[in-house]
């Protein structure tokens, strides 16, 4: 049994009215029933006249309808000439690289007929090992998103191509010749050729600087790492080789340098309980790494540095190092203390990072990872990342010079400043200045806008490229349909305004040929990946005396300093959301529709208030509060959020960008931009915001949160206990229940499809759930739809808050287990909220995360219900839904104890109101052919990709094998960078899902009413403190 | 409802309307002439019960007769709703199967190539007919000149049959699909074909003989659902399905029904 009591949200722990009323309910929302009758009277609205009028209508139509029975005439086209690989009907798979961030992880597209319809991981390459994350996913939708831009504009009128190489050409060359000053603005680059054209750009215009933009940075990494060791890199991290990882605010598993590939890392040190290694985390706001932390310590952005300062002197203790002057902790001491002993006591074999974007902040982590020696360890200095490369530095003198009117041509390329820029107002109005501005953007951006010229660069899914995201680490982009505009690739524009005359495409292999060894250019190209690692590998690389080169103790002085004159100011933290992240697809509903990981919040950005805060100030969900700091001034709603450090705020960024329509048009603006609240100091971009104000402002706002749209009642769905419990007992996660059954139990001997779930993997990030929407077609519904509970996600990730035990050997008042002991979350006793919880402990609670989608009952209670037989079983295990059968009962949904089937209200693929890309002709060629795009009345959900069980079957049949366990993946677990999911075939004794069937840690949801499903879960296991330290 | 049922409904309502304007008409002429009166001779026929007839029976019986009668027109009809069967359309080039495939003897893979490796079997490019056609061009038949249909060809690929050379730019072929399939059913042409070893004349007709091809089957559910009820599978041979079969029925026959082929799941998703 689980021993901890878990709760959804809120509104669960507290009872709110609206809770309770909703929670009886299968559909937030009834059946409209208010359209239909006359709401005072419940008088039919429509008369004996209308009925016989529509009855004549409807025969009259049906018997036109019926004399019209021939189909209308279908073409089809064949080739002219059919390429050689095309088979139509058969997909065709090209490996590619995602360039939706720039950690390079490394993709497959699935191409049919000449489009892309899915993305996947390269299992070949070794930074993602095959999978890929969420926003990866999704960036396929862009490639068909009509804010795209169609073709070059000067001034936003329509220019041909070779006019603007003209103008642009003689304007370069008039700057040139008065020796002005030609900046490139790029985000991070980690493509050799792409630097390589924008060199030889430079060589022809030698006044020519190229900086890198990162809007939310981490080049206090860089910067650090250059002071403390004299290489301006960023290392390679191994979070499988560390028995500890400490993080101070870095949501490694979520947004921070490479997600996928850590993420992978992480789990691969904790998925064999044996031996898992343990992770505390020090944040401010509640991150999924946090959520995933044995051991989590709500801290505010200003103790930061304090609680390293701390963690620095106990270390420098045991090594012999003089220790920093730092002011005393406040909170829980011990925490430090067992820290810094498990860290001694794994020297070499623990890390510590931070994802703070402050130089001395991250010169202390480099101290404290060199006094434990992880340098070389688990902190590579050889397999360097190229990940991240921005200097804010430089960026910050740009932006004076160029309001100093010093610059005389600004070309900016994949970068968008007059957006994200936290002074856009000083960005623009220097812009103005300037006397040749150029924008290479893909879709509209903020920044083209306030540009002369504008020349589109082809989406990524139509360029060529190469990446090194690690050193010596190449893969390759390749273009994957035709392009769909009239857009020229940002290297060919660069190549044609240098005066190169070579596409693009020759100008890699060229560049290949000189820089890059071993090199068999076309193997690469269908690999997608090479390793060509670095020239002395065997040479360990020595760090510099820190402390000869660093001076600690002003770093130490002017933490301290932080945090002393920031003490009683309100503190903010920004942060990046795993879906949106740094705001470049804004536009992209399929990341705009997955739930906030934490929050369960679409498609809007908020407030996150400590409970503490919000009871203070008499703020509740749901209100519309004033936010004013820094550049920003706006009006932005308000959530409470359990696991926010008290009395502090996080704010995503990202977000405050208009959503456009099926024409192109923008419509709405999606949150609010809070970029402004950024600040630049110490020499580096800073996302903590101090002495921000915030006020309730007039009108309320509600926030489109999936939390509890499916509420579970209470029961232990999601069972956890620590490693010292497990250890002792390993059966504690299973319960004994007697089922008495009505139905006789099925016979499958044939294939019989299952699914195991990893908690202790599944870090919540979300990838699935758009690998899901991508592979099923699942149509987006809009913040308003999701608010009537009808979001379509076939797969959902539900989150659950418990709150913390692991104080035992705590000190601090707030960490003492006795004060929540009592607690008892009940939701079956509707009577007042537990008195015994204070506002406070709400910062302290462990978050558990549960995928759940239709779990495939061997005695489903939907099909015994359903009056047409639209759900039945198949002799394979399968919970099959036949659309067209059904007539939109919702029966099922009503019987389902999962609440995992979900309604069509609408034609969400053809309705004008839905402009979430599919509703028109670009965006519908993301439909993946192989399954049906369901319509209006229909119940739908989770198939186990029946799609690729057929496929995975066919193609064994066809090449005279029996299917082997591997041949058929979901894709969720296709995608899934923790390997949580693992699906197949039980009556395969061999299988891998098999074992894990009968893993002492698995255990059926809800086991005790008999339903039998074919999903099992395997309990998630901590490594607190008070069991083993 | 072709157009034959719609004129035959027209024609018999002139007729009813012509009798009773004949019937007014001569109760006219009786009005004015009554000492030589015309017979009525619909009453002088139904006499002596139609005067006694229960007018409300009678409209009830008849209402009830032309619904039964509709009704069961309808319920016969709506087994024919989407049933194309025997659907001719003409083709943008008059091309015949029976001299390919029957005359010639020609497989039919060679034109539908991936019948074998995909779901479709493939309406074949422009660039296959090429292959051939590039010196056939039975000019025996036309004096000389070259076929119009063959030259469809040359239009379609930008042929030069002069230079013999590709000279133009290709203009598309749009043929007229025959077999719809609606798109919620899922259909696999290599299951069938490759794994199920049916030959394409057990759902195509003999396609050898068809000057102009039509669709042969139904292609309703039933139809496939009769034909996965009856039909062994073919175990030996193929290691999928041994093992399969050692699972489920050892050395039992074993239809594609008891495979699960009826399940909805299994072309439906």
């Amino acid at each position: 049994m689980s021993n901890n009591q878990y709760w959804k949200g809120l509104e669960e722990l507290n009872k709110s009215p609206e809770f309770l009323q909703n929670k009886s309910n299968e559909f937030m929302e009834g059946i409209p029933m208010n359209e239909a009758f006359k709401e005072e009277t419940y008088e039919l609205s429509s008369t004996r006249r209308d009925f016989l009028k529509y009855f004549g209508f409807t025969v009259s139509s049906a018997a036109i309808l019926a004399a019209c029975n021939k189909a209308p005439i279908r073409n089809v086209i064949p080739y002219t000439f059919k390429p050689a690989e095309v088979v139509p009907g058969v997909a065709n798979w090209y490996s590619s690289t995602c360039n939706a961030c720039s950690a390079g992880c490394g993709t497959i597209v699935k191409v049919r007929e000449g489009r892309p319809v899915k993305v996947e991981g390269n299992p070949d390459n070794k930074i993602n090992n095959g999978a890929l994350c969420a926003v990866g996913h999704a960036e396929l939708l862009s490639l068909y998103d009509k804010a795209r831009y169609e073709g070059p504009l000067k001034n936003k009128t329509k220019i041909e191509i070779t006019a603007i190489d003209k103008e642009v050409g003689k304007a370069l060359d008039e700057i040139n010749a008065s020796n002005g000053t030609i900046v490139v603005l790029s985000s991070t680059i980690n493509s050799p050729s792409t630097l390589a054209s924008i060199s030889e750009f430079a060589k022809k215009y030698p006044t020519t600087k190229h900086i890198q933009y990162e809007e939310f940075s981490s080049y206090a990494l860089i910067a650090a790492n250059e002071k403390s060791f004299g290489k301006a890199i960023l290392p390679g991290y191994r979070f499988d080789k560390a028995n500890i990882i400490v993080s101070f605010g870095a949501d490694f598993l979520g947004t921070w340098v490479s997600p996928v590939q850590f993420t992978q890392q992480y789990t691969a040190g904790r998925k064999a309980i044996k031996g898992m290694s343990r992770h505390i985390q020090f944040e401010t706001n509640l991150s999924i790494t946090g959520s995933n932390a044995d051991v989590r310590i709500p801290i505010t952005p200003s103790q930061e540095g304090v609680y390293l300062l701390n963690l620095y002197n106990k270390i420098a203790a045991s090594t012999g190092a003089p220790s920093l002057p730092v002011s005393a902790l406040e909170g829980p001491v011990n925490m430090i203390d067992n820290t810094a002993k498990e860290l001694l006591a794994n020297r070499g074999k623990s890390l510590v990072v931070s994802g703070s974007n402050a130089i001395d902040i991250q010169l202390l982590v480099n101290a404290i990872n060199v006094a434990l020696g992880n340098i070389d360890s688990t902190i590579d200095f050889i397999n360097y990342s190229k990940q991240k490369s921005s200097n804010d530095q430089e960026m910050e003198q740009f932006v004076t010079d160029l309001s100093d009117g010093k610059i005389s041509a600004v070309i900016v390329y994949g970068s968008n400043p007059s957006y994200n820029y936290y002074n856009a107002a000083k960005f623009k109005e220097g812009l103005k200045k300037t006397k040749l501005t150029v924008s290479l953007a893909t879709s509209h951006n903020e920044t083209s806008d306030d540009c002369t010229y504008l020349m589109p660069d082809h989406h990524s899914f139509e360029s060529w490229n190469d990446h090194e995201a690690m050193a010596g680490q190449y893969s390759l982009t390749q273009p994957t349909i035709h392009p769909i505009f009239n857009t020229r690739q940002a290297q060919d524009s660069f190549l044609v305004w240098a005066g190169v005359n070579k596409e693009y495409y020759t100008f890699i292999k060229e560049n290949w040929a000189a820089n890059v060894q071993d090199l068999n250019f076309n193997a690469v190209v269908e690999k997608g990946y090479m390793a060509s690692p670095p020239a002395s590998p065997t040479v360990k690389f020595v760090p510099l005396v820190v402390e000869s080169k660093v001076d600690l103790g002003s770093v130490a002085s002017n933490l301290v300093r932080i945090d002393t004159e920031n003490k009683g100011k309100l503190q903010v933290i920004l942060y990046e959301k795993v879906g949106v992240r740094d705001g470049r697809m804004c536009n992209n509903p399929w990341l705009q529709e997955l739930p906030d990981p934490i929050s369960k919040v679409t498609w809007d950005n908020y407030v996150a208030s400590s409970i503490v805060y919000a009871s203070k100030n008499n703020l509740e969900d749901g209100h519309l509060v004033s936010l004013k700091g820094g550049n920003t001034n706006t009006e932005i709603p308000f959530l409470r959020q359990p696991g926010q450090a008290n009395n502090t705020l996080s704010i995503a960024v990202g977000y405050g960008r208009p959503r456009y329509d099926k024409d192109g048009i923008a419509i709405e603006t999606i949150g609010k931009n809070v970029y402004g609240m950024v600040s630049f100091a110490d020499g580096a971009f800073c996302y903590h915001s101090y002495g921000a104000s915030i006020e309730k402002a007039p009108g309320s706002y509600t926030l489109a949160q999936t939390q509890t749209h499916h509420t579970l009642e209470g029961r232990d769905h999601y069972r956890s206990t620590s490693l010292s419990k497990y250890t002792a007992n390993p059966k504690i996660l299973q319960k004994q229940v007697e089922v008495i059954s009505l139905w006789e139990d099925r016979d499958y001997r044939g294939h019989k499809w299952v699914m195991a779930v990893d908690l202790n993997a599944c870090t919540g990030c979300g990838s699935c759930v758009v690998a899901c929407n991508n592979e099923n077609n699942v149509p987006v519904v809009g913040r308003d739809q999701v608010m009537r509970g009808r979001e379509m996600h076939w797969m959902r990730i539900d989150r659950y808050f418990t709150f913390n035990q692991f104080s035992e050997n705590g000190s601090a008042d707030r960490y003492r287990a006795d004060l929540y002991n009592d607690l008892k979350v009940d939701s079956n006793n509707d009577g007042e909220a537990n008195e015994k919880i204070t506002d406070e402990a709400f910062e302290n609670v462990s978050v558990g995360f549960q995928p759940m989608m239709c779990q495939h009952c061997g005695h489903a209670p939907c099909e015994s219900v359903c009056p047409v037989l639209a759900t039945t079983h198949s002799g394979e295990g399968l919970n099959q839904m036949t659309y067209n059968r059904c007539i939109g009962t919702k029966y099922c949904a009503n019987n389902c104890p999962y609440k995992v089937r979900r309604f069509n209200w609408y034609r969400f693929n053809d309705h004008d109101k839905f402009d979430f890309h599919f509703n028109n002709d670009l965006g519908k060629m993301v439909i993946n052919p192989d399954v049906t795009v369901r319509t209006r009345g229909v119940m739908e959900k989770c198939s186990f990709c029946i799609q690729r069980i057929q496929d995975s079957k066919l193609l064994a049949k066809r090449e005279n094998r029996a299917v082997v366990d591997g041949d058929v993946k979901t894709a969720c677990q296709q995608t899934c960078p923790a390997g949580a999911i693992v699906f197949g075939d039980i009556n395969d004794t061999q299988s891998d899902v098999h074992k894990l069937f009968n893993n002492e840690r698995s255990y059926e949801v809800l086991e005790e009413i008999g339903v039998q499903p074919s999903v099992k879960y395997m309990g998630k296991i901590r490594n607190t403190f008070d069991e083993k330290a | 409802m072709n157009i034959y049922n719609i004129l035959a409904l027209i024609l018999l309502l002139i007729i009813i309307f012509l009798f009773r304007i004949r019937r007014h008409l001569t109760k006219a002429i009786n009005l004015k002439f009554p000492e030589n009166p015309d017979p009525d001779w619909i009453v002088d026929i139904f006499h002596p019960w139609y005067h006694h007839l229960n007018k409300v029976i009678g409209l009830i019986s008849v209402t009830l007769l032309t619904l039964l009668i509709l009704g069961g027109y309808g319920f016969w009809y709506s087994f024919k709703i989407g049933n194309q069967q025997g659907y001719q359309p003409d083709q943008p080039i008059k091309f015949s199967h029976q001299q390919h495939a029957g005359l010639y003897k020609m497989d039919c893979r060679y034109c539908h190539s991936v019948a074998e490796k995909s779901k479709n079997a493939s309406i074949p490019s422009p660039g296959t007919c090429m292959n051939c056609h590039k010196y056939v061009q039975a000019t025996a038949k036309y004096n000389g000149q070259i076929s119009p249909e063959i030259k469809k060809i040359y239009t379609a690929v930008g042929w030069d049959p002069d230079s013999q050379k590709y000279l133009y730019a290709p203009k598309e072929l749009k043929w007229v699909r025959i077999h719809n399939l609606p798109d919620l059913a899922y259909f696999n042409h290599s299951q069938h074909v490759k794994v199920g070893k049916v030959t394409c004349q057990t759902c195509h007709g003999q396609v050898q003989t068809m000057k102009v091809v039509s669709q042969f089957s139904t292609l309703q559910m039933a139809w496939c659902l009769d034909c996965h009820r009856t039909s062994n599978v073919d175990v030996a041979g193929n290691k999928y399905y041994e093992e399969i079969h050692k699972r489920l029925k050892n050395g039992e026959k074993w239809t594609e029904e008891q495979n699960g082929g009826t399940e909805c799941g299994k072309c439906h998703y």
